[in-house]
């Protein structure tokens, strides 16, 4: 009952949204028992969230330190890129079982560089996030695409197919490296050290260099984790397509900054939950799968998107500020009182 | 003297003249077609797009905001002047171009609103309106193209003014150039001359002083997100005076780019600090970039490293150069 | 001559807790700097928020400007009365040019849609011209001296046709060439029927400006005197007020080894060849005058902007300290000046507050926090300081500034440091609170710990202090032991 309690009073924006999410299941449910809920269905929907919601979460680190990562994407694909070029080779294909697993380090590991360098010029060298993201964007799609030349790399073992599509007692590797990175997540963001000086980073600098924290360091690291996040996500996309391509997945940009603001993080940092955009990315994908399957056209699906966030944020506006008056009110009785 | 110029090294549009000087001299070493006046004509008319949307994407940054959604809105007006014209073959040019401003400036009027009634910050209001909008359009087109345009429209576009010998043809400047010229002026004038203007600037540096003095920092507010809508309907005419139909996908995503060169043009994006002239800057180098690297062979698939590393360069140059300065500053005058 | 241009009486503001201005007085005629006198705490900002509109006052208030009854419902009221303020950060465009920030404000209030720059320009030069002082029109205001920056806001005020003009402790960021300058300027002003109302509590400048004295005490007013009909020991007795008996918890005896030793510290344009010593189980208190460089040197110690040369040496160790985690690393803990913005994170909770700098402590080897470990830590802070309300979850911004300066030393007792240097501790806490305050002071310092606190407030230097080390514009020039030391004293160290 305590728990309940305590989650109910710490947790309320998750809550409201975990909310919303079982209500539109159940809708979805309804308006499409026989396609929304079928095994198949939500095998699709666990093979496709993990894509998104790793780089929900690698934007969610950079936002919550009162900055913003625009290179995600390009991050991810130019991972890919120079781990396709391994696995493109003659020995790769050879010895399937470590090219890929060689494969996805590196991707992972140029993912981390790729966060270094925004880590360090953000960080150390003190440059804004969002124009150091917005230079970096660029870079490294254009490093992608000068290795590609335009196109896409492929020649890949097709082992590397299954790790979008394998599953492991039934549950896809996808969701598995989804709940792992999650877990992790949530660890490092609200229960370490690290966690807990990247929040009060992200709500003043000052006062927390001031307490002996290494705040630069701590930036950077959250760059360098972003990068991981986005290079796990970059991993499964190129295996999705069994290739890489500059432009994959350059639509889960502006997505993620929509499923982390929906999640309740402030964009001016030091506040939001891993929890929140988890259930963000999930109602995402809840409304644009089951929306899709009932004949929805995807463009509407998008609009309902960001309609859906624009109304959250009006919601929680006005909610306030009506919290905020009635609070400006009782104080005003004591006062008389 | 020596004072004049101390400002202007430190000033960064010299810094990026400098940069646009020594690629137009390397390029035209390796391909004198570079610098030739019809070369210049080409690049900047096709550049002339992003140029129009930059130029409103300026105000909005000198005033501590920004713009995701200048894409979306120039996607939604080339497509309601497409519907309208393939309706209304009749009708013509001063009329197009009315309708497009007005629609952009309703979008941005939306904008305005969330931003300052609603209190929604800036990168998320407009990120949530981009999105919307351009599902909207690429709903009610299905993403397809929209051609057939009326001849008087498209004749307009092939406009040219004066007769300037080039390259041994002649040639004049294209109307679209003329479009960027006249928001260029337009846009100097508004940040110069009128109290709104410098409204924009007081805002971007000190939004509590700014209240202080009697600026309605709501009102200037909601003007640069209104402005800004506004020549990305400018940018949708431009647009289709070049390429004579409306692709919904091309714009998808271009709103990253023409933040890109207003801040190559000098343009901070935590506000107070920005110049049309910069951002002509910015547009040229653009410009020079794109075709530059063409015409010496470079793959253009170098065009996005080189922007990328000008960008993270100068602004790094920057941030370290305003720390030197702060380090000097002095604190305590102590007794010698 | 004798006509009034403001009076004020009746004029009260009440804060939750604190009675910042009680029931005083002030008036001001043209032509005449009437300087308002008092120490950190006796309401002298509070007044003047009120005369710019910025706050209002409590009910019952009487204000009359030229003789009318008025009120302030927005800054720019009182801009239009006439009353213009010169704050201490100058509240300017820096991004813009010296001729928009003089010029502008007609234009705002004409509502004109149309800048005429030549007439900002002609507006800037007149003003700059009036004030006789030589400074680039068409330079941005961030590229210049903090002093021009000040005389483009007086040349801002001039503009907007003010008759009186505030000045809120102008010169603390000035060089003494260019207090020379402001006075020139200030005479001026007056040459020129400009009443001026000059806000400040250092001796030399008070009494080579000022008409008249309005001394203001905890909030209430005390006295209003011609400057010509008073000596600086009787100002100073009016500041400071009947020799209320302090507190003095100085104890001589019990001093243990060195654990900081400071020699010929130096940082260009922040102090010079500062040398001193802590011992363990000592306070020494750190005065002088706001800007005298104190700060400076406890933020050198800490790392925060390390000094040019000297030495710092941590017991027998030399020390070189680039940031604050190596100062916490060595054992050094610094409460800064600002506990807003410096010293605590307002939006999050008194456990993450007070456990910030130990984080690690409750951790296991993975990095993961044990919670019910440091929660019973914070309860144990809570209880140990009486924090209130006594809830760990509490947000830092809820509670009162005595029970937030608790906090932040909970915070710093915690890591166990040798040394705590304690910048303003009392700054914005009431009566009450300050008492506690000290007294946790001397008992860190009794258990061991050599606390170095900076003050301006004299009563309370006197009142911690086993020794006290007064600074003047960079440099030390006392340092005593606090047996029989008066106020008096130490302000002439400070000022002469």
């Amino acid at each position: 009952m305590k728990i309940w309690k305590s989650i109910r009073e710490n947790y309320q924006n998750e809550l409201i949204l975990f909310g919303i999410f079982v209500g539109l299941f159940i809708v979805m449910g309804i308006i499409s028992p026989d396609k929304f809920l079928s095994a198949g269905n939500l095998q699709t929907m666990c093979y496709q969230m993990p894509e998104f919601g790793l780089m929900a979460l690698a934007m969610m680190a950079a936002v919550l330190t009162g900055g913003m990562n625009l290179s995600i994407c390009t991050g991810a694909t130019v991972a890919s890129i120079v781990a396709g070029c391994f696995m493109a080779t003659t020995f790769a294909n050879e010895n399937p079982a470590i090219g890929v697993f060689v494969g996805i380090i590196i991707t992972v590991a140029v993912a981390a560089v790729t966060g270094l360098l925004n880590g360090v010029l953000i960080a150390y060298v003190g440059v804004t996030a969002m124009l150091v993201t917005l230079g970096t964007k660029l870079l490294f799609e254009g490093l992608g695409l000068v290795v590609t030349k335009g196109g896409s790399l492929a020649g890949f073992p097709p082992l590397f197919l299954k790790v979008g599509s394998g599953a492991l007692l039934g549950i896809p590797y996808t969701i598995l490296i989804y709940i792992v990175a999650i877990v992790i997540t949530y660890f490092l963001f609200e229960r370490s050290v690290w966690g807990t000086q990247v929040y009060m980073v992200g709500c003043n600098e000052t006062a927390t260099r001031f307490s002996g924290i290494a705040t630069r360091r701590t930036v950077l690291l959250v760059y360098i984790y972003s990068g991981i996040m986005y290079g796990l996500s970059g991993v499964l996309i190129s295996s999705r397509y069994c290739s890489a391509k500059t432009d994959y997945g350059s639509s889960y940009l502006m997505q993620a900054v929509t499923a982390v603001v929906l999640g309740g993080t402030s964009i001016s940092g030091g506040s939001g939950t891993v929890a929140g955009t988890v259930i963000a990315v999930a109602i995402i994908q809840v409304v644009s799968n089951g929306l899709n399957l009932v004949g929805v056209n995807r463009y509407m699906i998008n609009m309902i998107t960001g309609i859906i966030l624009i109304a959250v944020l009006i919601v929680r506006y006005v909610s306030g500020a009506l919290s905020d008056k009635k609070k400006i009110r009782e104080r005003a009785a004591r006062a008389r009182a | 003297m020596q004072k004049v110029w101390k400002n202007l090294t430190k000033s960064k549009e010299i810094s990026i003249l400098a940069i646009i000087v020594v690629l137009a001299v390397c390029i035209t070493i390796v391909n004198p077609n570079f610098l030739t006046v019809s070369n210049f004509f080409d690049i900047m008319r096709s550049n002339s797009i992003y140029g129009i949307m930059a130029l409103g994407m300026l105000p909005v940054l000198i005033s501590g905001g920004i713009d995701l959604s200048v894409s979306s809105t120039i996607t939604l007006c080339a497509v309601v002047m497409g519907k309208f014209l393939q309706a209304n073959p009749g009708s013509n040019i001063v009329v197009a171009i009315l309708l497009c401003m007005v629609v952009g400036a309703l979008a941005g009027l939306v904008n305005g609103l969330l931003v300052t009634k609603f209190h929604i910050p800036p990168i998320v209001a407009t990120l949530g309106t981009q999105t919307i909008v351009m599902a909207a359009v690429l709903f009610y087109t299905n993403g397809m193209w929209i051609s057939g345009m009326p001849d008087w429209f498209l004749s307009f576009g092939d406009i040219q003014f004066g007769a300037i010998p080039s390259a041994g043809k002649v040639v004049g400047m294209p109307i679209q150039i003329l479009f960027l010229i006249l928001v260029g002026i337009a846009t100097w004038l508004i940040l110069k001359y009128t109290l709104m203007g410098r409204g924009i600037y007081a805002v971007g540096g000190n939004v509590q002083s700014a209240t202080r003095v009697g600026y309605n920092v709501s009102r200037v507010t909601t003007f640069v997100y209104i402005y800004s809508g506004t020549l990305a309907g400018l940018a949708a005419v431009t647009d289709i005076l070049i390429v004579k139909q409306i692709d919904p996908n091309t714009f998808s995503g271009c709103e990253l780019d023409v933040i890109a060169i207003a801040v190559l043009g000098g343009a901070s994006v935590m506000g107070g600090i920005g110049t049309v002239f910069g951002t002509f800057l910015g547009i040229i180098l653009m410009a020079v970039i794109k075709n530059g690297l063409v015409l010496v062979r470079v793959s253009s698939y170098w065009q996005k490293v080189v922007m990328g590393i000008i960008i993270l360069v100068t602004i790094s140059v920057d941030v370290i150069n305003r720390r030197i300065e702060k380090a000097r500053l002095v604190h305590v005058d102590v007794e010698e | 001559m004798d006509r009034v241009f403001l009076e004020i009486s009746n004029v009260s503001k009440t804060f939750p807790g604190v009675k910042a201005l009680d029931n005083v007085r002030f008036d001001i005629r043209p032509g005449e700097v009437h300087a308002l006198v008092g120490e950190n705490g006796a309401g002298k900002s509070t007044l003047i928020k009120i005369l710019s509109g910025v706050q209002p006052p409590d009910e019952g208030a009487k204000i009359l400007i030229e003789g009318k009854e008025t009120q302030f419902a927005h800054p720019i009221d009182a801009i239009k009365k006439g009353i213009s303020v010169i704050y201490q950060d100058f509240a300017l465009f820096t991004n813009l040019t010296v001729a928009e920030n003089i010029g502008i404000n007609e234009t705002i209030e004409q509502k004109k849609k149309v800048v005429s720059w030549r007439a900002i320009q002609k507006k800037a030069k007149d003003a700059l011209d009036f004030l006789n002082v030589q400074i680039d029109p068409n330079a941005i205001v961030e590229n210049l001296s903090v002093a021009k920056q000040q005389m483009v806001a007086i040349a801002s005020a001039v503009a907007q046709d003010a008759k009186m003009i505030i000045m809120d402790e102008p010169t603390s960021a000035l060089s003494r060439g260019e207090v020379e300058r402001l006075y020139e300027i200030i005479d001026l002003l007056k040459e020129k029927n400009m009443a001026i109302m000059f806000v400040s509590h250092k001796m030399d400048e008070l009494f080579r400006v000022s008409d008249r004295f309005t001394v203001f005490r905890d909030g209430q007013y005390v006295g209003t005197t011609d400057a010509d009909k008073i000596t600086e020991e009787e100002l100073i007795a009016m500041m400071v007020g009947r020799k209320i008996e302090v507190k003095r918890y100085a104890n001589l005896e019990e001093k243990g080894e060195v654990v900081l030793r400071v020699e010929n510290l130096s940082k260009k344009g922040n102090f010079k060849d500062i040398s001193f010593e802590l011992h363990a189980g000592e306070v020494v208190g750190f005065t002088g005058l706001v800007g005298a460089g104190r700060s400076e040197v406890a933020q050198a110690i800490f790392g925060i902007s390390p000094a040019d040369s000297g030495v710092v040496r941590v017991g027998d160790e030399e020390v070189h300290i680039a940031n604050p985690a190596q100062a916490l690393e060595k054992g050094i803990a610094y409460i800064p000046e600002s506990r807003q913005t410096q010293g605590l994170v307002l939006p999050k909770t008194i456990a993450d507050n007070i456990t910030l700098p130990l984080l690690r402590t409750f951790a296991n080897k993975l990095g993961i926090i044990n919670r019910e470990k440091q929660m019973s830590a914070v309860d144990e802070w809570i209880k140990m300081l009486d924090v209130r309300p006594n809830d760990p979850t509490m947000l830092a911004m809820q509670l009162s500034g005595g029970n937030q300066q608790k906090v932040v030393l909970a915070k710093w007792i915690s890591t166990k440091a040798r040394i705590l240097i304690v910048d303003e501790p009392t700054n914005g806490v009431d009566i009450g609170a300050k008492d506690e305050i000290h007294k946790i002071l001397r008992q860190l310092a009794k258990d061991g710990t050599a606390v170095m606190v900076i003050s301006s407030e004299l009563p309370e230097i006197l009142s911690v202090s086993d020794r006290i080390v007064v600074m003047r514009r960079g440099r030390i020039t006392a340092q005593m032991d606090n047996d029989a030391v008066t106020q008096e004293a130490i302000m002439q160290k400070a000022l002469v």
